[in-house]
């Protein structure tokens, strides 16, 4: 009897609402008008679509810090700041500098160096061992997952472990979480590196793939 | 210390529970002669203030949890050369670790559950499941790196990949991973106290470059805290990268700040010291005091003094037990002074008790000591020894209900809260509430069933929570989010709803012990009408106790969500699970009313109310891809499959109840229908 | 047991319906559904978040579950079922049921349910909820949609300013397929809405980066619309469309890509609208939150926030704000966790705090839930009313259990 009842109740009822419940095809509607007089409403006037969809292009902050490698003399980058992140000022070594994270302990930055930028190989491992990770061979860069970046192949690097930025004796901060492309060709390279407490990074991972595929070059 | 009130291990020898002999191997190779702490060290030591996960709390609590993850036990057992076997507890091994870590990288502290995961680092495997120590591992270490960072980006992608199960952990790469983790955190805590100790850095010194380690023979961070400049910390690490002058006087310098650097590095952590400024919550560690004093003159009396109390320690600990207990006081005396007029570590002392009495574990006990008096009372089942045997362990069983009672209350104390605030808590609550119930359903029927559910209960309720905390192997009296900030709600949702809990779970123990008694009589094709009708109004009783506490707590609940969220109900795992329990009794009741339920039925759908409260007080917190998911979720699906598959066995014998007993009647009905006469 | 003949003669049929919604075995099937659907409900949530698994099992008349994720099973929606629960409750338990002493109990206690279900249906009918965020120092009235988007086209003051709109409303936006071509229309604007092509998750890409060549959307102003999976987090979706706006006048449509994330993330910030000229007049068109006013005023003065010490666990949050209504006197008050304010028929809830990443001392704003439910205390109420109930049945039933057991003590089991 409960089986009866169970399978035949819904049928029932799948029937009376099919013959209610498909009305909306008509693809066409009145527009609702609304009275905002009393309060009324501001909106930001902007010039194009890439400002209203926020790929906002960062000036050129290279006037003021003259600098030395001459790299913010190229093409500025344009790329989108994800939800949360928040733009850091820019140094000599870091064309694009973000900070994320609860207590934006966590960065992501560009760099760009003219040249191949001192190797692939060389820079991979300057990375793992920041992280505390044994060094790769030629053939394990090599094999090492690609990511879009500039439209091209960027090798991905994902590393956890204990990290120590700069020298052997620098601050180590336990279990970090370090991201990475590096794209490398004779013209010059361009590094993206985002680190920061493992969980931290974690949530963001999204948020790194979304920002690094925003990132492009504009010439004007 | 370790007052037991029985000898535990012959007990549980008796009953050969497999899940409680975890195996004992005796070591292999036998350590360096050990020399014990004085118990007034350790007694000393223990009530040591320490900010951790938010709360102050005495160091042995950070030093039980610590060991507990490595070793999945509180205790380190392990034979000598000399012959001599011994038992670490906690205290005494984080004494070992922060004052002799060369002792303490001999003590086989990490637990791994299969060689095979040992044999993969490297090291030379012992016996299938055994304790390593620290230098047992050392060989390994690199590769133990290098594995633990690959396995965790695995399980990374695992979780981000919806469970892909290509990217799932192996399970010898889930013990590498946790393996490399504990590991790292034990090197930790052997650096901290490395700034007091002049050149013996016992780890990490490799990362220095030789002419530093021998600077740091000569240097002291202490006294050289009072000749440097003041800087921030930016301003150091600044210093510290850049490159350094040929001169031998800035060579020498640079190379002071370094060390400087790595000692105040490597002494974060663990935060013993009460900030300073009133206002100021956050507890420092000597690595922050050494910061704090280089970033200001003012604060550097201040900072000297707390990190020669360090260094006192240090000190008295080389000379002998007696000066090292006087400098702990000291040094606790003063620790305790400072927190006091900041209010906080007021109950330190009844928490190290706490965890000395091993209330929970005694009650395990005592309730196993029920258990096998209940069965020996099987034997005369009705007669007057075996009611007096019922009575001995319902006595043992109120003995281990009010040793949970007592615990419970100590963890409410300490907190400050009432006595559920994670799920850790609902574990000894529900089993509390579970040997109740079994208790008051004795008191009223007396026929051994009441006693026999609140000795299982017991049981199970305390093995469980065992478990539970090596499993977690974090402390359980910890912190709480904004929102259950409020022990109105905390005191009443909370509380209902987990006596509803403990009902249900109750219900399914008397439905399973039904079917199985009558599974049995069935068999025999006898009936004592009078023992399965009292398990019935018993069953029933309780049912429709859970239905009024599930209820009332349920919507309690929802009355607080509307409250703090503004929704009453929102469909979420846990609301759902609550709900179920409810629909699940109102099924039983008005099925009864309706005639389509009756005995077995009753007692089949109370084992069915038991998978919904499992699944509602387990199950759903456990639902979502949580950030700790390893190993945890595994060992609760496992343990929640197992306990279904169990009750599913109980409903299997009710079935076939069932179908005989139907069977039967319908061939009476056949051989009445066949004689006129009695028609 | 013999069989019963039915009489099923027409006439006889209101009896039959009044026996089949009173029965208690029908009771028992929809506790015996319910449960079944607020398992898979349960358990889809893992896969497709919680608002979804809502909409599709609890607001529903009718759910088709895939049984282990392959055998589709139909079953009825918890709607459905909560409205034939009232239906034989009310029947069953209230009106048919012998009135007398003992029953007294179950008597009130249904009732409470029933008033728990009352409020149930109410809210679900009538209630909103919304949120509102503000800076210190910011006044507002205006409480926003968690997850309702609607198209608004206004005429565009100079000054960006718009006191008008003209509105494609939730219900009918978000409704719209991937693949349909929605025309919208009003005598008052000189020029037709087509929408195109909305995603319930979308972000817009610039031609020039990488993955754009890979999306299937048209290109305008450098950029095409590329279609995302939706959250499970529904607030965490921004939706975007195609739009062109056809002057009735004749002449070339303006195409244009809107995007919820033109919106404002902050509540700081202005919308960025799309603008366009028709006939010489300057028109702007966003995705906006679903937005409504309550007959109020509120200024945040205070954001207080705190952590626990040492760790980001956040320990403390709450608000000190001021309510300001024509002709009432300003009130302070404080928001916090577990006590909000209830006003007017509105209550205010602490909900959370932002931006992301912010930290003690750091500038922050505040939000809060706004919600109005006219059956927002029926709970309490029906509460009382089911623990009143229930705890009479059941103290008459312990006693009644406590003297049979003891007049009559059973034997112990036989072994």
């Amino acid at each position: 009897m409960t089986f009866r009842i169970s399978t035949m109740l819904p049928a029932a009822v799948a029937m009376t609402f099919s013959l209610g419940g498909c009305e909306r095809g008509g693809s066409e509607t009145e527009l609702v008008e609304r009275d905002w007089s009393g309060s009324e409403r501001e909106f930001q006037l902007v010039d194009s679509s890439a400002e209203r969809f926020r790929y906002q292009s960062r000036p050129a902050e290279g006037s003021e810090t003259p600098s030395a490698g001459g790299s913010s003399n190229g093409p500025r980058l344009t790329y989108t700041t994800p939800e949360g992140w928040k733009e850091e000022p820019a140094s000599t070594m870091r064309d694009i500098n973000l900070s994320f994270g609860p207590n934006g302990e966590g960065e992501c930055y560009v760099a760009r160096l003219p040249g191949a930028g001192g190797g692939l190989l060389a820079n991979v491992n300057r990375w793992r061992q920041q992280m505390g990770a044994e060094p790769l061979t030629e053939e394990e860069v090599a094999a090492l997952p690609e990511k879009p970046l500039f439209g091209q192949p960027a090798k991905f690097i994902s590393l956890e472990g204990d990290f120590s930025a700069g020298m052997g004796s620098a601050q180590t901060q336990p279990d970090y979480k370090l991201l990475g492309l590096i794209l490398a060709s004779d013209a010059g390279a361009v590094f993206v590196k985002m680190t920061g407490p493992r969980e931290v990074v974690d949530e963001n991972e999204e948020a790194f793939d979304t920002f690094t595929q925003s990132i492009d070059v504009s010439m004007n | 210390m370790n007052s037991r009130l029985f000898p535990t291990s012959f007990l549980l020898a008796l009953l050969c529970l497999p899940v409680l002999s975890l195996g004992r191997e005796a070591p292999e190779t036998a350590l360096p002669n050990y020399e014990p702490w004085d118990e007034s060290v350790v007694e000393t030591f223990e009530t040591i203030l320490v900010q951790d996960d938010g709360r102050v709390k005495p160091i042995s609590t950070f030093a039980r949890f610590t060991l507990l993850q490595f070793s999945g036990k509180t205790t380190l057992t392990f034979a000598t050369q000399d012959g001599e076997s011994h038992k670490l507890p906690y205290s005494d091994w984080l004494l070992d670790v922060l004052f002799r870590g060369d002792v303490a990288k001999d003590l086989p502290v990490f637990v791994v559950d299969d060689s095979a995961a040992v044999v993969q680092i490297g090291v030379s495997p012992k016996s299938k499941r055994d304790r390593y120590s620290y230098n047992e591992l050392s060989e390994g270490r690199a590769k133990l790196a290098e594995l633990s960072a690959q396995y965790a980006e695995k399980q990374q992608k695992f979780e981000q990949s919806d469970k892909d199960p290509q990217f799932e952990l192996g399970r010898i790469e889930g013990m590498i991973l946790t393996l490399g983790r504990n590991i790292s955190t034990f090197e930790y805590l052997l650096g901290q106290l490395g700034f007091a100790r002049k050149g013996e850095l016992i780890v990490n010194e490799n990362v220095l470059p030789e002419e530093l380690r021998q600077l740091g023979r000569r240097l002291d961070p202490v006294e050289m805290l009072d000749r440097m400049p003041e800087m921030s910390l930016d301003q150091l690490v600044q210093m510290v990268r850049q490159p350094v002058g040929e001169s031998e006087e800035e060579q020498m310098f640079s190379g002071a700040l370094k060390l400087f650097f790595f000692h105040a590095n490597s002494a974060r952590g663990v935060s013993l010291f009460p900030p300073q400024d009133e206002e100021d919550e956050v507890w420092l560690s000597a690595g922050d005091v050494m910061l704090a004093g280089l970033a200001s003159k003012e604060v550097r009396p201040w900072a000297t003094e707390n990190l020669a109390s360090v260094q006192a320690l240090v000190e008295a600990e080389k000379e002998d037990q007696a000066a090292f207990q006087a400098a702990l006081e000291n040094f606790a005396d003063q620790q305790r002074a400072e927190a006091e007029s900041r209010g906080e570590g007021t109950h330190a002392e009844m928490e190290v008790n706490l965890y000395h009495g091993k209330y929970f574990s005694n009650a395990l006990v005592l309730f196993v000591l029920a258990f096998v008096i209940l069965a020996v009372s099987w034997f005369a089942p009705g007669s007057k020894f075996g009611r007096i045997m019922v009575l001995i362990a319902s006595l043992l069983a109120l003995a281990g209900l009010a040793l949970d009672v007592y615990g419970i209350t100590l963890r409410s104390i300490i907190r400050q809260r009432p006595p559920i605030t994670n799920l850790y808590d609902t574990v000894l609550f529900i089993t509390g509430i579970a040997v109740l119930l079994g208790l008051l359903l004795e008191y009223f029927t007396r026929i051994g069933v009441g006693a026999l559910i609140a000795v299982v209960s017991g049981m199970l309720g305390m093995f469980l929570s065992m478990k539970y905390e090596a499993k977690e192997a974090t402390d359980t009296i910890g912190q709480l989010v904004a929102v259950l900030d409020t022990n109105f709600w905390l005191a009443t949702h909370v509380t209902i709803i987990n006596i509803g809990y403990a009902a249900g779970l109750v219900a399914a123990l008397i439905g399973m012990l039904y079917l199985a008694a009558r599974f049995v009589s069935t068999l025999r094709g006898r009936r004592n009408k009078d023992f399965f009708g009292t398990l019935t109004r018993m069953n029933y009783g309780v049912i429709c106790f859970c239905l009024f506490f599930s209820l009332v707590g349920t919507v309690l609940g929802g009355i607080w969500a509307n409250y703090s969220w503004g929704r009453f109900w929102g469909w979420d795992p846990k609301e759902n699970g609550a709900l179920m329990i409810c629909l699940w009794t109102l099924v039983i009741l008005h099925g009864r009313m309706s005639g389509w339920i009756r005995e077995i039925g009753t007692h089949m759908n109370s084992v069915v109310l038991g998978i919904i409260v499992t699944f509602s007080w387990w199950g759903v917190n456990n639902l979502g891809v949580g950030l700790h998911s390893y190993g945890f979720t595994e060992g609760v699906w496992g343990t929640l499959y197992s306990a279904w598959i169990v009750m599913g066995a109980f409903m299997a014998m009710g079935i076939v109840v069932w179908f005989v007993e139907r069977k039967r009647k319908s061939d009476k009905r056949a051989s009445a229908s066949a004689d006129p006469v009695t028609a | 047991m013999a069989k019963r003949k039915t009489n099923l003669s027409p006439g006889n049929w209101p009896r039959l319906l009044y026996q089949f919604f009173s029965s208690l075995k029908l009771a028992m099937v929809v506790f015996v559904l319910m449960t079944v659907v607020t398992l898979f409900g349960t358990l889809d949530q893992v896969e497709n978040g919680l608002h979804a698994a809502k909409v599709k099992y609890f607001h529903s008349f009718i759910v088709q579950h895939d049984l282990f994720g392959t055998i589709p099973i139909l079953l009825p929606g918890g709607l459905l079922l909560m409205i034939v629960l009232f239906i034989n409750m009310t029947l069953g338990a209230i009106i048919k049921v012998r009135k007398r002493w003992r029953g007294v109990g179950p008597l009130i206690s249904h009732s409470g349910m029933l008033m728990l279900l009352a409020g149930g249906f109410i809210t679900w009918a009538f209630a909103t909820d919304g949120y509102m965020a503000l800076y210190p120092g910011m006044k507002s009235n205006r409480v926003e949609s968690y997850r309702n988007w609607q198209l608004e086209v206004f005429p565009l003051s100079e000054d960006g300013t718009a006191d008008k709109a003209w509105i494609l409303p939730p219900e009918t936006l978000q409704g719209i397929e991937s693949d349909e071509q929605f025309v919208a229309t009003t005598p008052s604007l000189p020029f037709d809405v087509v929408v195109n092509g909305f995603s319930r998750n979308a972000t817009p890409i610039p031609v020039s980066a990488p993955v754009a060549e890979s999306s299937p959307g048209k290109e305008i102003d450098g950029f095409k619309l590329a279609p995302k999976k939706p959250s499970t987090e529904a607030e965490q979706n921004l939706p975007g469309c195609y739009v062109e706006f056809r002057p009735e006048s004749g002449g070339e449509p303006i195409e244009a890509i809107l995007w919820a994330g033109s919106y404002r993330f902050d509540p700081r910030s202005d919308p960025m609208a799309f603008e366009f000229e028709v006939d010489g007049q300057t028109y702007g068109a966003v995705l906006a939150k679903e937005s409504w006013t309550v007959p109020f005023e509120i200024r945040l003065d205070e954001f207080i926030f705190e952590k626990h010490p040492g760790i980001s666990t956040a320990r403390n949050y709450e608000s000190r704000v001021t309510r300001f209504e024509e002709g009432e006197e300003d009130t302070a008050l404080e928001i916090k966790m577990n006590e909000p304010m209830r006003y007017a028929g509105y209550t205010f809830f602490q909900e959370s705090f932002g931006p992301a990443g912010s930290n003690p001392g750091d500038e922050m704003f505040s939000q809060f839930a706004v919600a109005n439910n006219p059956a927002d205390q029926w709970p309490l109420w029906a509460l009382v009313v089911t623990g009143v109930g229930l705890g009479i049945h059941f103290v008459i039933m312990l006693i009644e259990f406590i003297l049979r057991s003891r007049r009559k003590p059973a034997a112990p089991p036989t072994p």
